[in-house]
C-alpha cells in the first residue's frame, strides 16, 4: 500500500510443480507479486506455502515451471543469485546463528554488500576497516528501526522467542532487500508482539518500498496488512485476489472450514 | 573494582569495533606481549625453549589453525598432523631449492602450499558433513604421511628417510639447528605466532569470520541469506591449513630440527591438536593459547609428580597420562564445552561485578 | 591357471578381512542407530575386551594372581561379556547421561576421550606388551581346501566369517522381533517421541552399548587370535570408518557389504597397485576409496536420502 506501488510485476511464478519422490508439494501454481505490494500466501497446514518460498529463493528446485524475477526468466533460482538479486527472507522456525551476537547476526545480512579480500580483513586497515564501519552504520539504522539497541551484543541464543523473530527480521532487512519473504513472522507471538511486528512490516513496506511476500496463519493480520492474497491447498492454488474477495470465496471457506472468519 | 567497563564510552564505531574494546583487556594483552618479547628472552635456556616455550607456541599456532576450521566454521578435521607435515616438507624442499630465500618467505610459501592441499581435501565438505567429513580428513592423514614416507623426492632420497633442517640465518642471526641460541629460536617463533594470531583475530571478527560462523551455526540458513557454502568452507580450509602449515614448518625447522614423518605427524598428532582446542575452547583465539599451555604443561607436571615424586617408572607414567588426558577431555566436554576460554570469560564477568555480586 | 588361483585367493582373503572390518563396523552402526553417537572408542573397546579375556585365561594375569586359577574358555568368554556390560553401564552413568543435549560433534569428541581412557586403563591394568590369544580356534591353512581346490585360506578367517554371519543374523532377529529391539528402533527414529511413549532412554543406552560391547568382544577375539592382542588392534576401528561411509552409518547390511568391498578392494590394490608405488597402500587406500565414493553418493550405499527443510 505504498505510494510507490505500481502495477509493475516484480516476480512471477508460472506453472510451478515441485515433488519429492512421489509426494507433490506444489502442483501447477502460478501467481505474481507486484512491485511495492504486500502479498500474502495463506492456506492450511501442509498446503505448500513454505515450499513456495523455498522455490522463490532457490532452496528447492521445481521440476516444472518458470520463475521470472525482475524481468529475467529462469527454470529455477540459486540461493546465492536470489540473495544477491535482493531477495531476503525469514524462516518459520527461527534460523538465527545461535553462537553469534545480535549485531553479528544482523551483520551477516550485509554479506552480499561486502567484498573486501581476506588479506585486507586480516590486517583490518584501509578499505576493509572502512567497509566494516560503513556496514556497521547501516546495521545500526536497522537496530534503531527495530528498537533492539539494548540487545546489540547479546548472544541470540539467550533472547526470548519474540526478540529472536525480530532479530531475524533485522538480518533480512540489513540486506536492503527488494523482495522480502516472511515465513510466519508472527507465529507463537502474543498480541502486543504481533502488533509490533505488523508495524515493522508495514513501515518497511512504506518507508523503503520493499515488496513483501508473507505467509501467515493469523487471518486478522493477513486481512489487515495485505494488498493481495493467494490461497494454496494441497499444493494447488485455489483462490487469489484482494482480502475481501478471498474472504468471500467458497473454496477458501471450505478449505478452512470456518477458520477464516476469526 | 579493577575490571570495569563502565565509564569507557565509545563515541565511534572504530572504537567500538576495536580488537580489545575494554581498556583492561587491551593492557593485559600488551603486558603479556611485552613480557614475552622483552623479558623472557633474557631468562630463556635450552630446557625452557625446547620443553615448554617452543612446543607451546607451535601447538598454539596449529590449534589456532584447527580452531578456524572446527571452532569457527564447524568442520571437524582429523588430518591436522598430515597438514603440519605438508608445511614441514614444503619448507624443507623450499630451503633446498632456494637456500638464500628469506625464511619468512619460506614460511609463508609453506603455508600457501599447505593451504592448497587443504583446499583439495576440503572439496568434499560441500557435499558431506559431520563425521563423514572427519573420515574424509582421515584420508588426508593417512595418504599424506604415507606419501612423505614412501616418495623419496620429498626427503631428498636420503637413506634414513628423515629430513633435517639446514642452518638458516634470519637477517644474520642463526635461527635453526643446534647452533641457534634458544632466545633466537624463541623470538623468531614468537614473532610469527603473534602476528598470525592477531591476524586471525581480525579475520574472525570480519565478514569472512561471520560467514564461517554462520555456516557452523546453521548452514542452510547461511546459504539462503547469500553466503556461498563452498566459498566459505574452502576459505576456512585454506586459512586453517595455512596456519597449520606454518606451524608444521616451525615445528620441523625451528623446534625439532629433524623429523621422521610416521612418528612426528601421525594421527596422534591430529588428536593432540584437537584436544588443545576442546580444552582451550572451540571458536576462540585465546582458547588455542590456553589449551596449548595446558596440554604442554600438564604432562610435564604429571611426569614430575609421578616419576619424580611417586617413583613410577616412565612407561607407567605414560599410561596414566593417556588415561588422565582422556578423562580431562570428557570432563571438559561435559562441564564446559567451551573450554578454558569460557572459564576465563566467566571469571572476567564475575570480576566486572565485583565486589557487588548482583 | 595359476594366476587365476592366485587372484581367487586374494579375493577370498580380502572377503575374510572384510568380514572382520564388518564386525567392528557393526558395533559402530548399533550405537549410531540407537543414540546418534559416533563411537570412536569402538576399536579400543575391542582391544579392552580382548585384554580382559586374555587376563581370565593366562597365568600372568590379575585373575590368576588373585584367585590362583584361570578360567576355562567357555567361562571366560561370558565373564568378559559381563565386564563389557558393566563397562557399558559405567559409561552411561558417568558420561552419556550428562551429554544428552549436546550436539553430535561434541559427543563424537567425547568418545575420542573415552578411547583414550580405555587405552590408558587397558595399559595400566594389563600392560602394553603383545599377548597371544588362543581360545582353540583352529589355526593355519584349511587342508581340505588346499587339497581339493588348491586354495590357501586360513581356517581362522573361515571361522571368523562364520561367526560374523551368525552374529548378523542374531542381531537382525534381535532388532526386528524382540520388544527391546523395537524400542531401540523407536529411539533411533526420534528420541523425543520414544521418550513420550515410555521408552526409557538410559536403559536403552546401556543395552545398546552392552550389545556393541559384546560385538567388540567378538571382534577382539577374532583379531586377537589372528595377530595377538596389542594396541594396533584399536586401529582396526579406524578401518571401520571407510566401511561405514560405504555402507551408510545406520545400515546393518550396509556395514557387511561395505566391509566386504573395502576388504577385497584393499587386498586387490595392495597386490596389484602396491608394488608400483612402493607398497603399504592399505594404510590409506580404504579411505581414498570411501572418499571417492562419497562424492557420488553422500548418503552411502543403503543410507536414505535426506530432504532438507527450513
Amino acid at each position: 500500500m505504498t505510494d510507490e506501488q505500481t502495477n509493475e510485476t516484480l516476480l512471477e511464478v508460472d506453472a510451478i510443480s515441485l515433488s519429492f519422490g512421489g509426494v507433490h508439494a506444489l502442483v501447477d501454481v502460478s501467481f505474481d507479486i507486484r512491485k511495492g505490494e504486500v502479498r500474502s500466501i495463506i492456506g492450511p497446514n501442509g498446503a505448500g506455502k513454505s515450499s513456495m518460498l523455498n522455490v522463490i529463493n532457490g532452496f528447492y528446485h521445481p521440476q516444472e515451471g518458470t520463475i521470472t524475477y525482475q524481468g529475467q526468466a529462469r527454470k529455477q533460482m540459486r540461493p546465492h543469485d536470489a540473495a544477491a538479486g535482493g531477495i531476503a527472507r525469514t524462516f518459520q522456525n527461527i534460523a538465527l546463528f545461535k553462537g553469534m551476537s545480535t549485531l553479528d547476526n544482523i551483520m551477516t545480512g550485509r554479506n552480499t554488500h561486502m567484498s573486501k579480500s581476506l588479506f585486507w580483513q586480516a590486517l583490518r586497515i584501509g578499505p576493509a576497516q572502512r567497509e566494516e564501519i560503513e556496514n556497521r552504520e547501516f546495521v545500526e539504522h536497522v537496530i534503531d528501526f527495530l528498537e533492539i539497541q539494548s540487545i546489540r551484543k547479546t548472544p541470540v541464543g539467550r533472547l526470548p522467542y519474540g526478540l529472536q523473530k525480530r532479530v531475524e527480521l533485522g538480518r533480512a532487512l540489513a540486506a536492503e532487500p527488494t523482495l522480502l519473504l516472511l515465513d510466519e513472522p508472527m507465529a507463537g507471538m502474543n498480541l502486543e508482539e504481533k502488533e509490533d511486528m505488523s508495524r515493522f512490516i508495514l513501515e518497511t513496506n512504506d518507508e523503503f518500498g520493499t515488496t513483501i511476500a508473507l505467509i501467515e496463519h493469523d487471518m486478522g493480520v493477513v486481512m489487515d496488512i495485505s494488498d493481495r492474497v493467494v490461497v494454496l491447498d494441497y499444493g494447488r492454488k485455489i483462490a487469489e485476489g484482494t482480502p475481501e474477495e478471498v474472504r468471500a470465496n467458497q473454496d477458501v471457506i471450505d478449505a478452512y472450514l470456518g477458520v477464516s472468519h476469526d | 573494582m579493577f575490571y570495569r567497563e563502565s565509564g569507557q564510552l565509545k563515541s565511534s564505531y572504530i572504537a567500538d569495533q576495536a580488537m580489545f574494546p575494554i581498556a583492561q583487556d587491551r593492557w593485559f594483552v600488551i603486558g603479556v606481549l611485552a613480557v614475552a618479547f622483552l623479558v623472557a628472552p633474557f631468562f630463556i635456556n635450552e630446557y625452557w625453549a625446547n620443553a615448554i616455550l617452543l612446543p607451546f607456541l607451535v601447538y598454539a599456532l596449529a590449534a589456532l589453525g584447527l580452531n578456524i576450521l572446527t571452532g569457527y566454521c564447524g568442520q571437524v578435521s582429523l588430518g591436522t598432523g598430515a597438514f603440519m607435515a605438508v608445511g614441514a616438507y614444503a619448507s624443507f624442499k623450499l630451503v633446498g631449492f632456494f637456500p638464500e630465500l628469506n625464511f619468512l618467505i619460506v614460511l609463508a610459501l609453506s603455508g600457501v602450499v599447505t593451504a592448497a592441499v587443504g583446499m583439495i581435501f576440503g572439496l568434499p565438505s560441500l557435499r558431506i558433513k559431520g563425521f563423514y567429513l572427519a573420515v574424509a580428513t582421515l584420508a588426508a592423514q593417512f595418504f599424506l604421511v604415507w606419501m612423505f614416507n614412501k616418495v623419496g623426492w620429498f626427503y631428498d632420497y636420503n637413506l634414513t628417510g628423515m629430513i633435517t633442517v639446514r642452518p638458516i640465518d634470519f637477517f644474520g642471526i642463526r635461527i635453526t639447528g643446534p647452533e641457534a641460541t634458544p632466545a633466537a629460536k624463541y623470538l623468531f617463533t614468537l614473532t610469527v605466532v603473534a602476528v598470525l594470531a592477531l591476524s586471525a583475530k581480525n579475520i574472525v571478527r570480519g565478514r569472512i569470520g561471520r560467514e564461517w560462523m554462520a555456516i557452523r551455526d546453521m548452514d542452510i540458513a547461511a546459504e539462503l541469506i547469500g553466503i556461498r557454502p563452498l566459498q566459505a568452507k574452502l576459505s576456512a580450509f585454506a586459512v586453517s591449513s595455512f596456519y597449520v602449515g606454518v606451524a608444521g614448518a616451525l615445528y620441523f625447522a625451528v623446534y625439532l630440527g629433524s623429523v621422521e614423518p610416521v612418528e612426528a605427524f601421525d594421527i596422534n598428532q591430529s588428536f593432540y591438536v584437537l584436544f588443545i582446542i576442546i580444552i582451550g575452547g572451540l571458536g576462540s583465539v585465546l582458547g588455542a593459547f590456553l589449551g596449548a599451555a595446558f596440554i604442554v604443561l600438564v604432562p610435564i607436571l604429571l611426569k614430575n609428580i609421578m616419576v619424580g615424586g611417586m617413583g613410577f617408572d616412565s612407561g607407567m607414567a605414560g599410561h596414566v597420562e593417556i588415561l588422565l588426558m582422556g578423562l580431562l577431555i570428557i570432563f571438559f566436554l561435559i562441564v564446559e564445552p567451551h573450554g578454558l576460554a569460557r572459564l576465563w570469560q566467566i571469571a572476567k564477568e564475575k570480576l566486572r561485578l565485583w565486589p557487588f555480586p548482583h | 591357471m595359476a594366476f587365476d588361483i592366485f587372484l581367487l585367493e586374494v579375493i577370498i582373503s580380502g572377503l575374510m578381512t572384510g568380514v572382520m572390518y564388518a564386525l567392528v563396523a557393526l558395533g559402530f552402526v548399533l550405537i549410531f542407530k540407537a543414540s546418534g553417537i559416533f563411537n570412536f572408542a569402538q576399536g579400543v573397546m575391542a582391544l579392552f575386551a580382548a585384554l580382559a579375556l586374555y587376563d581370565f585365561l593366562a597365568e600372568d594375569g590379575w585373575f590368576f594372581a588373585v584367585f590362583g586359577f584361570t578360567l576355562p574358555v567357555w567361562l571366560a568368554i561370558p565373564a568378559t561379556g559381563l565386564i563389557m556390560v558393566v563397562l557399558a553401564w559405567v559409561i552411561e552413568r558417568t558420561v552419556l547421561r550428562f551429554m544428552v543435549k549436546q550436539n553430535e560433534i561434541i559427543l563424537f569428541m567425547a568418545t575420542i576421550g573415552l578411547a583414550f581412557v580405555l587405552e590408558g586403563l587397558g595399559d595400566i591394568l594389563f600392560g602394553s606388551d603383545v599377548k597371544p590369544l588362543d581360545i582353540g580356534i583352529p589355526q593355519g591353512a584349511s587342508d581340505w581346501l588346499l587339497d581339493n581346490f588348491n586354495l590357501y585360506i586360513e581356517q581362522l578367517e573361515i571361522f571368523a566369517a562364520g561367526t560374523a554371519a551368525v552374529l548378523v543374523v542374531v542381531l537382525a532377529i534381535f532388532f526386528q522381533r524382540t520388544r527391546i529391539g523395537r524400542a531401540l528402533r523407536a529411539v533411533a527414529d526420534d528420541h523425543q517421541a520414544a521418550l513420550s511413549v515410555g521408552v526409557s532412554l538410559d536403559k536403552i543406552w546401556v543395552i545398546v552399548w552392552s550389545v556393541s560391547g559384546i560385538v567388540a568382544l567378538v571382534a577382539g577375539i577374532m583379531w586377537g587370535s589372528k595377530s595377538g592382542v596389542q594396541f594396533s588392534l584399536s586401529l582396526i576401528a579406524l578401518k571401520a570408518l571407510p566401511v561405514l561411509i560405504l555402507g551408510g552409518f545406520t545400515s546393518v547390511p550396509g556395514a557387511i557389504v561395505g566391509g566386504l568391498i573395502i576388504g577385497v578392494g584393499e587386498k586387490l590394490a595392495e597386490v596389484y597397485i602396491g608394488p608400483m608405488v612402493g607398497g603399504a597402500i592399505e594404510n590409506w587406500f580404504a579411505y581414498m576409496l570411501a572418499l571417492a565414493f562419497l562424492l557420488f553418493r553422500p548418503q552411502g550405499l543403503f543410507g536414505e536420502r535426506i530432504i532438507e527443510r527450513v
